[in-house]
Formats: C-alpha cells, sequence, structure tokens
C-alpha cells in the first residue's frame, strides 16, 4: 500500500530561501488550511533559517522548557509550533527540516504511530542510499545505532495532516543545554547519560554538506513517490503568512500560551 | 506544585498547580505529547481543576478520561501518566509540609 496512496497526488516541492522562525511555523499553519480546503497541492516544504530558535511544541510550558534568559543572551528567538512534541534547537545549518502538508486520506486507516512511521518512510530510504541504516522508533523518532537522527511531529486540522520533521545535521549540544531545560525525568527512560558535545549524526554518518544531503532527499521522494515539482509561495501565500506571525506567531500571548 | 512523569517508551507529562483550600487550582498541564484537537488540553485541565487533594490516583484518571470522551486522542501520555504527574506533585507538597513541620 505505501507508495500507491503517495503516487494519487501531484506533489509540490517548496525550497525558499531563509525566513524567519514566526514565518515558517505561520506557513506550516495556514498550508496546513489551504491543503485541507483543496486550496493547494499537497506539498513538501524544505526550511532554511534565518536565525536562530528554540521551537516548542504545542503543549509545552514556555517555562519549563527554555531558559528564556540564556536564549535572550544567544539572541535566540523562541517560538511555538502548532503541533504536539518536544522544543528543538535551531541555528541555521544545524538541522535538517521540513514538513509534509498533505490530505488525510493519505494516512487513511492508519493508526498514529503508523501514520508517522508511513510519512517518513522514503526518508529511511534516502539515508539508506547514505550509507545510514534507520528506522522508526515509535512514536515519533527516526533513530539509527549512531543514536537519534530526527524527531518528527503532526497536527491534524479539517481535511489535512501537517508531519514536520527536524534532524540533526551538526547540532553544537553544549549551546542548547544552556537553552532548553532537559529533565532528568524526561531522560529517565533514554538510558543515556554520557554529555555529548555534538550532535552529529548526519554529518559525521555521511561526510557530505547538508545541502547534498537535502538534494538526495529531495530526488529519493521524487524516485518513490512519482512527482515533486520545484514551485515557489505566491505573493499572497507569503502576504498572508506574514500577517499570521505577526498577529499570532510573534505574540507573547501565542509564545506563553502554556507559561 | 510540580510534577512530572514519563512515559516509559511514550512522551512526557508535567503538571503545575497550586492547592486552596484543600484543592486544586490554577491547573497547567503541559509536556511534549500530542492531542488532538489543541483545545482539549483546556478540557484536561478544567476536568482536574478543583478536585480534593486526597482524591486517589484512580480518581484524577477516571476524571481526565471521562472529560475526554471518545473524541479527542491523546497520544504519548495517558489518563493514568497524568495522575502519576498529579500524584508526585502531591507528595512531594506533602514531603515539604512534613520537613517544615507544619503537617
Amino acid at each position: 500500500m505505501s507508495t500507491r496512496r503517495w503516487h494519487d497526488h501531484d506533489w509540490r516541492l517548496i525550497h525558499a530561501e531563509p525566513q524567519a522562525p514566526t514565518l515558517h511555523m505561520a506557513l506550516d499553519d495556514l498550508m496546513l488550511d489551504d491543503v485541507s480546503a483543496g486550496r493547494c497541492r499537497p506539498t513538501l516544504r524544505v526550511w532554511e533559517w534565518a536565525g536562530p530558535a528554540v521551537v516548542m511544541g504545542r503543549f509545552q510550558s514556555l517555562r519549563n522548557e527554555v531558559d528564556a534568559e540564556a536564549a535572550a543572551r544567544h539572541g535566540i528567538e523562541v517560538v511555538r509550533r502548532i503541533s504536539g512534541g518536544g522544543a528543538m534547537f535551531i541555528e541555521p545549518g544545524n538541522t535538517i527540516t521540513y514538513s509534509i502538508v498533505a490530505p488525510l486520506t493519505l494516512v487513511d486507516g492508519m493508526s498514529f504511530e503508523q501514520a508517522y512511521a508511513f510519512m517518513d518512510e522514503w526518508v529511511i530510504e534516502a539515508l539508506a542510499t547514505l550509507g545510514i541504516e534507520a528506522w522508526y522508533q515509535p512514536l515519533n523518532d527516526i533513530t539509527s545505532s549512531v543514536g537519534k537522527i530526527a524527531g518528527a511531529a503532526q497536527a491534524r486540522r479539517g481535511n489535512a495532516v501537517l508531519h514536520h520533521v527536524t534532524m540533526a545535521y551538526d547540532i553544537d549540544a553544549v549551546r542548547m543545554l544552556e537553552v532548553l531545560r532537559v529533565g532528568r525525568e524526561k531522560l529517565s527512560d533514554k538510558g543515556t547519560t554520557s554529555a555529548q558535545k555534538r550532535v552529529d549524526p548526519l554529518r559525521s554518518q555521511t561526510g557530505m554538506s547538508r545541502s547534498a544531503v537535502i538534494q538526495r532527499m529531495i530526488e529519493t521522494f521524487r524516485k518513490l513517490h512519482g512527482t515533486l515539482q520545484p514551485d515557489v509561495l505566491s505573493l499572497e501565500e507569503i502576504t498572508r503568512a506574514k500577517v499570521l506571525a505577526r498577529e499570532k506567531f510573534a505574540t507573547p500571548e501565542w509564545t506563553a500560551l502554556l507559561p | 506544585m510540580h510534577g512530572e512523569y514519563k512515559v516509559p517508551g511514550g512522551k512526557l507529562v508535567v503538571v503545575d498547580f497550586v492547592v486552596i483550600d484543600g484543592r486544586l487550582a490554577n491547573m497547567q498541564v503541559s509536556g511534549d505529547f500530542f492531542l488532538e484537537p489543541p483545545s482539549a488540553l483546556d478540557t484536561i485541565d478544567r476536568a482536574l481543576e478543583g478536585l480534593p487533594v486526597e482524591s486517589s490516583d484512580q480518581e484524577f484518571a477516571t476524571v481526565v478520561r471521562t472529560a475526554l470522551g471518545s473524541t479527542p486522542q491523546l497520544f504519548g501520555i495517558t489518563p493514568e501518566a497524568v495522575a502519576v504527574a498529579v500524584r508526585r506533585a502531591i507528595d512531594a507538597r506533602n514531603r515539604e509540609l512534613d520537613a517544615g513541620g507544619f503537617a
């Protein structure tokens, strides 16, 4: 069943210039509405970051997750996304982030757990072509023998599902732990205690540049799913996203929704 | 009051609240779990609000489960996991009260 459902759609690829964290939050939000309403084709969007950010999950508490003072000291913007899951630490070039926005029919009949694994099958395949044996670790991680590679989150609205993923390319773990409060309770079942200086599974395992890894991922998506037409955001999309970024995602009311 | 519980193989649930006149108040449930629709988080918070601090874990869990009903979907945690986090917060408070000689 796996590839046939993807072939039902004419996939659009968006890989724009670096954008502000709040604009990325807004683009996910409005594309979910647009795909749900049939105004926008199913899309794979690869993110480029204009600046460092902490991206919190929808249900996380700001003060429990983020050291706001440390974030401010390092010029790191703190934003909240529309999906659940955990906080991510982003610096331009340190991660590969992408969103898939699709009609719900893509994951029709699947459990939540199955839908996560299904929407990243192509990534597991892309990693395999790069020599990384990776697999899905329920609920929402892509992992490998050298450790966790990526974390996914989904949000559903209307007739559409958003599935977005952040993969660790070369993360400065020291900086990350300065701004993220990763409690002992959270790590209680992980079995990892060693203090790593870098979390760099993609860089160290492939020896390839970040852009080359992204290129391989795009090629793999296209090969497995039939189509992936490069496209650009329309002026109308950008304009709406900027308004949404300003009026929702940049506001303290949203960021501190759960103080 | 603050309590946390990481579901083995699942997600983290965090509760923050105060106790007023022996009842839970200003409840905030948070964590890295998933919940559809997102507005169901308020349903969970409201369900726990006002419960007597002496309630059993079972009672906390049942109240959350009943309030959610069958439509909202909770992934990575369960009503029982929320109850464990609440219990841990209450136990930590009781230990502090004991240590302070107020109990």
